[in-house]
Formats: structure tokens, sequence, C-alpha cells
């Protein structure tokens, strides 16, 4: 069966094993709960445990309640009760607390079985995800169907060419329309590109020896493949897909193809197809990037909060993408998107860290690949670039499990 | 981010500021004011800046740009390719915003020799600040030949000349552009 599989911002881990801090607690009575938590919220502010609840019911057998409240954080060193600041310390005092040292988890649970978990050790909040990127609660069938094709014509794309090389085509998923499509132009396959007298390459193969080496969450297992010499002599050919093997530029062996113009060690599928995208862009609305028209490109630099406050755009211009919540507001009247928002692009292989930035950089929505790159892979795999907070944009990510059948 | 600023020799301010002033030039086209120069052995042999909005593709950053011209001089000089290897090896880099994690990767896999920044880039610093591939990558066990280089780098050179530019362009903002958001929110119900 072909799927399409959430490759999540955070690497899994199971619920029970959630990271924890340390937390001074006392027990307290009733009646001086809303006092102390006011004074405490003022004093000692849980910044960075927003989804930690300060106070902890505990009804006990005998019907009473018992309540718990947490005082500040403390250091990860559990039996250093010295570490509380002074004016905590005053209130322990005047108000004859007992303070504990207790776990409290640390990250926000971004499921109910998290959540569950989480409760266990000293309640939390749980808010489930409010961004409605389609897809990440479940594809319809028209959109399953619409994801497999786009993937199979990416894969042919890759099989086009004599080399084996990695496929990236850009699609507008609301009219269901190519933008652009590129091959790896980082090693010069220019009397490869002519023909496909070679016939295409297999990938049954390298479905079989890697796609049946996959964990639930599409990450690889390192260091189990298989043998076989089939597949050595596919990895061997594979050294040409320029996102698994990005430093190996210079090894291949290209240098005696006649006048190879074309070959770029850091045009990579991704990187081509985002060019190929922007020329279109370029050809369709050749007016709209005159000065008086233009919107200002804020990716670069510290200033970021200054450049939002101060977001100079004309109509044009599309404001930051809030969740994927105005996805509506992609097009301008002229119809001109702005960079790649609101577009799919659908690559053979995982991207690496280069490209994969490279499609935060020009605003990509979603991001589809059918094999995941152990070497460089950026999008769960080595890094997991999707899940990096300080970035301006962050597009979700699928792997696309294709059928043997389809291949 | 691995060396300190303190005895930058006299020549690494000079090309920084041959960085900056193409910084300026991208300040004057409207767009961001990153600007960067390729020196080999002592001699700049390419310079590069911003131009994300003028292209509409937003990897068009200013390391990019003076790689490209580079790789594309080298080409029609016949170079193979690991002769274009050779040459960047030899190639220090000055940039006035620490690269981005697209063009950090891009410089470990070219295997530049060297790399000095002005100030650094909180939000997609690849260079120490978000991720460290000037370190190399470490977590590649399958390519055992194949292993990210890393480059030596050096922080902080000229930083405030290269946030000045930031600020200029981010104050003069656009003329034509309407009054900020956050003003804006103050008055108009659900923005």
């Amino acid at each position: 069966m072909s799927q399409i599989i959430y490759i999540p911002d955070k690497p899994p881990i199971p619920p029970d094993q959630q990271p924890t801090v340390n937390v001074f607690a006392a027990v307290v009575e009733p009646k001086l709960i809303n006092n102390l938590v006011r004074c405490l919220n003022r004093i000692a502010p849980l910044e960075n445990l927003r989804h930690v609840k300060r106070v902890q019911k505990k009804h006990l057998e005998d019907g009473k309640t018992l309540i718990a409240l947490i005082l500040c954080l403390a250091s990860e060193n559990d039996s250093d009760m010295d570490a509380m600041p002074q004016d905590v310390q005053e209130i322990v005092t005047s108000y004859q607390l007992s303070a504990f040292i207790t776990k409290v988890c640390k990250e926000a649970a971004t499921t109910k079985e998290e959540w569950e978990e989480q409760c266990k050790l000293w309640p939390t909040s749980y808010h489930p995800p409010t961004y409605n990127i389609d897809g990440i609660t479940g594809f319809n069938e028209e959109d399953t169907q619409s994801v497999f094709g786009f993937m199979r014509l990416a894969v042919e794309l890759a099989q086009s060419n004599k080399l084996i090389v990695n496929a990236a085509v850009i699609v507008d998923p609301s009219a269901k329309k190519v933008i652009a499509s590129a091959c790896d132009h980082h090693v010069s396959s220019e009397n490869a590109s002519m023909s496909n007298a070679g016939g295409k390459i297999d990938f049954r193969n390298w479905l079989e020896s890697v796609g049946s080496h996959l964990d639930s969450n599409g990450a690889t297992i390192h260091g189990n493949l298989p043998s076989s010499a089939s597949l050595k002599t596919l990895k061997q050919s594979c050294s040409t897909v320029s996102c698994l093997y990005p430093w190996q530029w210079t090894d291949q062996q290209l240098q005696h193809l006649s006048n190879s113009c074309c070959w770029h060690p850091l045009r990579h599928a991704a990187i081509a197809a985002i060019e190929s995208s922007a020329a279109r862009d370029r050809r369709l609305f050749p007016t709209s990037g005159t000065i008086g028209d233009k919107s200002v490109e804020t990716d670069i630099g510290p200033f970021c909060n200054l450049a939002k406050r101060q977001k100079t755009n004309l109509e044009n211009a599309k404001s930051e993408e809030k969740e994927g919540t105005d996805i509506e507001g992609i097009c301008s009247k002229s119809g001109r998107p702005y960079l790649c928002t609101g577009y799919d692009i659908y690559l053979v292989w995982e991207p690496c860290i280069m490209c994969a930035m490279a499609l935060v950089h020009q605003r990509v929505r979603r991001v589809f690949y059918a094999f995941p790159n152990p070497n460089d892979g950026a999008l769960g795999s080595v890094h997991r670039l999707q899940g990096e907070k300080s970035l301006n944009h962050h597009y979700a990510v699928f792997r696309v499990v294709l059928h043997e059948d389809v291949l | 981010m691995d060396s300190s600023v303190e005895g930058c020799s006299s020549d690494t301010l000079v090309f920084m500021e041959l960085a900056i002033r193409q910084a300026k030039l991208a300040l004057n086209s409207l767009e961001v004011p990153v600007g960067s120069v390729i020196v080999e052995d002592g001699v700049v042999i390419a310079t590069g800046r911003n131009r994300t909005n003028e292209t509409r593709n937003a990897t068009r950053h200013a390391e990019m740009e003076a790689i490209d011209i580079l790789i594309e001089a080298w080409q029609r000089d016949g170079l193979s390719t690991s002769e274009v290897a050779d040459k960047f090896s030899k190639c220090k880099l000055y940039v006035t915003c620490e690269p981005c994690i697209m063009c950090a990767s891009a410089l470990s896999i070219l295997g530049i020799k060297e790399v000095y920044y002005g100030c650094a880039n909180d939000k997609f610093g690849g260079c120490g600040s978000v991720l460290s591939l000037h370190l190399g990558s470490r977590e590649a066990p399958s390519s055992s030949n194949g292993q990210g280089r890393g480059f030596k780098c050096t922080a902080g050179i000229m930083a405030s000349e290269a946030v000045a530019l930031f600020r200029s362009f981010y104050e003069q903002g656009n003329p034509n552009a309407p009054k900020p958001h956050r003003l804006l929110g103050n008055h108009q119900a659900g923005q």
C-alpha cells in the first residue's frame, strides 16, 4: 500500500520518557492558594513552563484534598535545597512551608498520550495543535491520489536521466498544477539527459532495500541495510544523487564529459526548481518587480522583528504566514504569488540541509519526499529543520511511501 | 564564532570593508543589505550582494552570488570539478552577516577554507547561531569519505557597521508602505 506519513517537528519520544525539569513545590493550606499564587507569579514566574499548572490537587482516599504548589524552578542537582531565590525563601519561611523538589515535564504535550503521561508527574495543560495545514490530520481520497500522482511525476523525472539523480517538482496544490520541475544539475548529465536509451532506473530495488528499513516515523534505521551485491551496486549508482552525497561532487568522474558546461556543485534539484519557479514568476509578472511595487524580503539579518513591525509591502505582498491560516491570501490581485507561498514540493529523496533551508527561504508550504536520506537528510533523518523554532517560516513535511507497483 | 575579533589583521578589515560596500549596493537597490567578497591569495576574486527581491528567488544571498561568479568563470576556463574544489579550498569568504543555514551548508559542500563574518544571525545562522555547520558534520555514519567538511569561522568583524546597515534598511522602510501593523492594530478591530 502506498501511504503518506507525517514527519513531525520533533523526534518522536515515548510518552513516558519526556524530558523533565526540577521544581520546588510545597503542600499548602487551601485558603493560602490565591495569595501565594499571585505572589509567586510575580516573583518567580514559570516563564518557560507555561504548560505547567502552578497548583496540583490530589484527592486522597479519605476524601480530603491535598493541594501542592510550585514555588520556583530548582537546579538539576536533586539535593540542592539552597538554590532557592531569596524572595521565595522568605515566603517559605513566613508561611512555614516545607519545600520539596519534584519533576515536571519540560515541553508542552503535543499529543493526548503525552499529556496523560505528563499529568502523572504534575498537571499540565494541553492544547491540541491549532494549525490547519491540510493533511496533518489526514488527506482525503482526492488529495491522496493527487499527492501520489505528483510523487510519481517526480520519480519519473528522476528516472529520465541515465545517472540516478534527485528530482523536484513544485506544485500549486489549489490548481493541481506543476509550477516548476528540475533534476540535479550538480553533475553534468548533458549527454545522459538527451536520451533515455539506458533504460529506466529501477527504483524497486531501492524501495525494497531501503524502504523496508524504516520505522513508523519514517526515520531510517542506520547500519541495518542488507549487504547484498545488488544493493551495493545501487548505492554506488546513487552516488550521483546530490542530496545524498553533497560533499562528493568532486569524486564524480565527469571530467571526461565533453565541454560539460552545466555542472554546478550546489545546483541540487530543489535549488534548481526554485530557480525555475523564480524565472517563471519574473516571466509571468514582469512589471511587478519595480521599485514602487516591491515586497521586502526579510529573510536575512537579526532585525526581522523590526522588519515585521514595519512590514513594508504593498498590496502585492502577503503578510507573514500565520500558521497557515491565511492560505487564501496567497495570491495578490495580480495573481502573483509571494515566492512559493502556498506551493508544495515533491522530491524523490529527502533534501539535504542546504536544500531544506532554501525551501524555508522560498516559503514552500509542504515538502513531500519518497526516500529518506541517511547521510544529510534535513527533515527527520539527520537534522529536523521543520522543528527549528527560530526560523520565520515552517513547512509541513511528509514522506510518501510508494508501493512498488507504481514505481 | 571560533575566534575572537581582537587582533584581526588590517587585511581582514580591508576585505570586510569591501563586503560592506557590497551590502550598501544592496541597500541602494532596496535589497536586504548583505554583501560578500571571496579572496584567494590576498586578492579579491569575486563579490556578491543580496539579490533576493530582484530575482524573486529567496536563495540568492550574497554568498551564493559570489560563489556562482567563480563557478562560472572557472568552468569557462575549463577547470575540472577537482580543480574547482582545489580552488575553493584556498578561498576565504568575507560576509557582513553570519551565513544562513543554507549558505553555511553550501560553503561546507564547496570546501571553502575560511569564513569571516560581521554580525550574528539569530534566526537563520548556520555558523553557530542556530546550527553549527562550520564544525562539519559528524552525524553522517554512512558517508565515510563524504563527511561534511568544516571551515574556520571568525565572527564579529565590523559587526556594528553591518548592523547599522540593517537598521537603515528597516528604518528607511518603503515610502509607499502602509502604516506599520502594530499601530494599525490599535485602531482596527480584528486587523
